[in-house]
């Protein structure tokens, strides 16, 4: 077990380090570097001049050269600077980690609060028309694009019922430091009722197909049929035989969306432009902010990579029948 | 090959019947029921049982048959996907635009030096009706003409002698054009530039489906077959793929340039830059769930007798994957792809709508939304229908994966 752990750990880190190199050569290969864009704003530039700035850059350097570098200065908590923005990257993440923790994990436990149970209700009901309208609701989950779910609910709540605010974090001219606690939170939570209604809904499809399968395969065991044998009521028997044994494998899919929590979602927060770490990511690559986009995408790639493994390790324990090699 | 086709079926519930009980129908039904079955009749016989699968595929084809009917839709309804009309920007479904007279007198012109002596006809008739007077040559009425609106001039032209104007007339029919579902930000026709769409969208998805299908059966494949170190290495590097978070990963490859990209730079040519850099990192991307699957397959495969008996017949490796493993892995291999060209379709909106994927003035379904979204109060239709079209496509995908699944699956219980 621990050797397992250790095995898949060792894995883990390995794929983050090659992965972070080919992320940093993938950023080379974007149109603009700094110097790029020094020539665009200056015509009359002379090729001296950009043998100079490239060499200051170490634009002229083998681009492990750069690597090795940049890593050095990650490595002593400098994560620079942020091109567009002029503030330290280190500025810039707090508030985004926030309001793409606060967004994805609402989301999350509203989409769960509605899948699960609908999704063990299809299965107690299965074949009739209840389970065919949840399993249509689930797929419209799977299939629906995220961007135009978002614009629908857009055009519905703000523009046409005017109720909700169409897109942003906040309202823009409030002095939050003068107004009470509960009003900070009504208002930052007004902007958050939409993209968390889209989120939840492209994940309840997933869970809710995954709480009927699972749940399914519980209630077809032997030890059911024992407990309705012996005379228990069939609310006790759904709840503490079948569901139950069904969450074991629900938790694996849990653990994974939890990586979302602080990987944002990026359609969904760029069309409400609501400020978290999925419209960074989006944002700072369409603007050449090299120095935010690398570290967003590899705090997205360590999140996700861990939760992984976290899923592996706790799955593991959750169900004694697995036995890890 | 026949040795390794899935059991073969016999209906027996019609034999009990005694034979003087049978009138010639039900004779030929007895006969029907115990034909041998091929693999593919009985999964055709259970999926058309799976009601919202076939009608999945029938959405999915229509929509397949629009989209390879472009051309001649655009020639039916008489738009063209790039023809811009500055001055009839969003109208509204239904609404009928009216060319700008710049562009009627163009279309004049062009009329009277195809057919001189009829623009001379209708000119002289003009003239001597009293309606307009000439300045200098036989032009100018025709473009005094042509300021007026639409209706005027064909009123006009429909009280001068029939056999003079009968050339002209359908030129000025054309200066008025009805638009099903209205106009985008350049005066663009919305019906025919979802048509037009269709094909992008439709064929990015097929065709990142297939190439991502063929990369996993072959990487499923060897893993499969050989094991061992290759095994784990390449599982291991799937596993890996598989646990990237899709969006961002995909977001910084479809960014790149290719003009800075060594291999890439050579092998696709800059006129379809657009479109292949999509799909080539897309494939890149969704390749990993069929390698698994097939991987899977393959390693219970590999332990049957057929291939221990291809092995002592002398067959090499090459050959026993691809003449005895790879029949056996189609099916699931086809609900895999079926399921991709779902997803790679989604994607490809996804990316296109963040002004990474398919670049304007191609129109796909995913940048149609692109510049929608700015005008979400002047004009919602032309965020809601692409959208729509997307989910109606991708939900007719799933259900017909779903469909494929239950009836090639024989442990599949839903009934």
């Amino acid at each position: 077990m621990t050797n397992y752990i250790f095995r898949r750990t060792l894995q883990t880190l390995i794929v983050i380090g090659v992965l972070s190199y080919f992320c940093y050569y993938m950023m080379t290969l974007m149109p603009g570097d700094p110097v790029e864009l020094m020539i665009q704003a200056n015509p009359k530039i002379t090729s001296e001049d950009i043998t100079r700035l490239r060499s200051i850059y170490g634009l002229d350097q083998p681009i492990y050269a750069r690597y090795g570098k940049w890593l050095g200065t990650i490595m002593n908590g400098d994560l620079g600077y942020s091109r567009t923005y002029r503030i330290p990257v280190t500025e810039m993440l707090g508030p985004r980690l926030i309001n793409t923790f606060y967004l994805s994990m609402s989301a999350l436990l509203l989409s769960l609060a509605i899948a699960v149970p609908l999704g063990v209700l299809a299965a107690l009901n299965r074949g009739t028309k209840l389970d065919y309208g949840i399993g249509l609701f689930a797929f419209g989950g799977i299939s629906t694009p995220s961007f135009w779910l978002g614009i629908v609910l857009i055009l519905i709540f703000g523009v046409w019922l005017k109720v909700l605010p169409a897109s942003g974090t906040y309202t823009v001219g409030l002095d939050e430091s003068q107004m009470s606690y509960w009003n900070v939170f009504t208002d930052r939570f007004t902007y958050m009722i939409l993209p968390m209604m889209t989120l939840a809904y492209l994940t309840i499809g997933n869970f809710l197909r995954f709480t009927r399968s699972s749940m399914l395969d519980s209630m077809g065991n032997d030890y059911i049929r024992t407990a309705k044998a012996k005379g228990l009521p069939w609310r006790r028997v759904v709840i503490f035989h079948g569901f139950r044994n069904a969450l074991l494998p629900l938790i694996t899919t849990i653990t994974l969306s939890f990586s979302s929590v602080f990987s944002g979602a990026t359609i969904t927060e760029t069309v409400f432009a609501y400020q978290g770490m999925g419209r960074l990511i989006y944002e700072s690559i369409i603007s050449n902010d090299f120095n935010v986009a690398m570290i967003c995408v590899m705090i997205t790639v360590t999140m996700v990579l861990i939760l992984n493994l976290l899923a592996d390790i706790l799955y593991s324990f959750a169900d004694p029948r697995i036995t890890l090699k | 090959m026949t040795d390794m086709k899935p059991e073969h079926r016999t209906s027996t519930h019609l034999k009990d019947a005694t034979p003087q009980q049978h009138s010639e129908a039900t004779k030929k039904e007895i006969e029907k029921a115990e034909r041998v079955q091929s693999m593919w009749s009985i999964v055709w016989s259970q999926f058309i049982d799976h009601r919202m699968a076939v009608a999945g595929l029938c959405v999915i084809l229509t929509f397949v048959v629009i989209a390879l009917a472009a051309p001649l839709i655009s020639y039916w309804v008489g738009h063209h996907p790039d023809d811009q009309n500055a001055v009839n920007r969003y109208l509204k479904p239904g609404e009928i635009s009216v060319l700008p007279s710049s562009q009627r007198e163009d279309a004049f012109i062009r009329y009277s030096s195809e057919n001189l002596a009829k623009a001379q006809e209708v000119h002289n008739a003009l003239v001597t009706a009293g309606v307009l007077q000439p300045v200098e040559d036989q032009t100018d009425v025709l473009l005094e003409l042509a300021q007026k609106n639409p209706e005027e001039i064909l009123a006009q032209l429909n009280s001068l002698p029939k056999e003079s104007v009968s050339g002209l007339i359908p030129v000025v029919k054309a200066f008025t054009r009805k638009h099903i579902l209205g106009t985008d930000e350049l005066g663009r026709d919305v019906l025919i530039r979802l048509v037009y769409g269709a094909r992008v969208s439709i064929g990015v998805g097929f065709l990142v489906a297939f190439s991502a299908g063929l990369i996993g059966l072959l990487v499923g494949a060897i893993a499969g077959y050989y094991g061992g170190l290759i095994d784990s290495l390449m599982m291991r590097f799937t596993d890996s793929m598989l646990a990237l978070p899709t969006l961002p990963i995909l977001i910084v490859m479809s960014a790149i340039s290719l003009e800075k990209t060594p291999i890439l730079r050579t092998l696709i040519p800059p006129s379809q830059e657009n479109i292949m850099k999509l799909v080539f990192v897309l494939v890149v991307y969704s390749w990993m769930q069929t390698a698994l699957l097939v991987r899977s397959s393959i390693l219970s495969l590999r332990e049957r007798e057929f291939v221990l008996a291809a092995k002592t017949m002398g067959a090499t490796n090459f050959s026993i994957i691809t003449r005895h493993l790879f029949p056996n892995v189609v099916a699931p291999l086809l609900v895999s792809v079926t399921i991709g060209v779902g997803s790679s379709i989604q994607f490809e909106a996804a990316l296109s709508f963040l002004g990474l994927g398919i670049q304007q003035p191609t129109p796909s379904w995913g940048n149609m939304l692109f510049n929608a979204q700015d005008l979400i109060t002047e004009a919602p239709h032309l965020a809601i229908v692409p959208g729509l079209l997307i989910l109606i496509l991708t939900i007719s995908v799933n259900y017909l994966g779903d469909g494929l699944r239950d009836a090639i699956d024989p442990k599949s219980v839903r009934r």
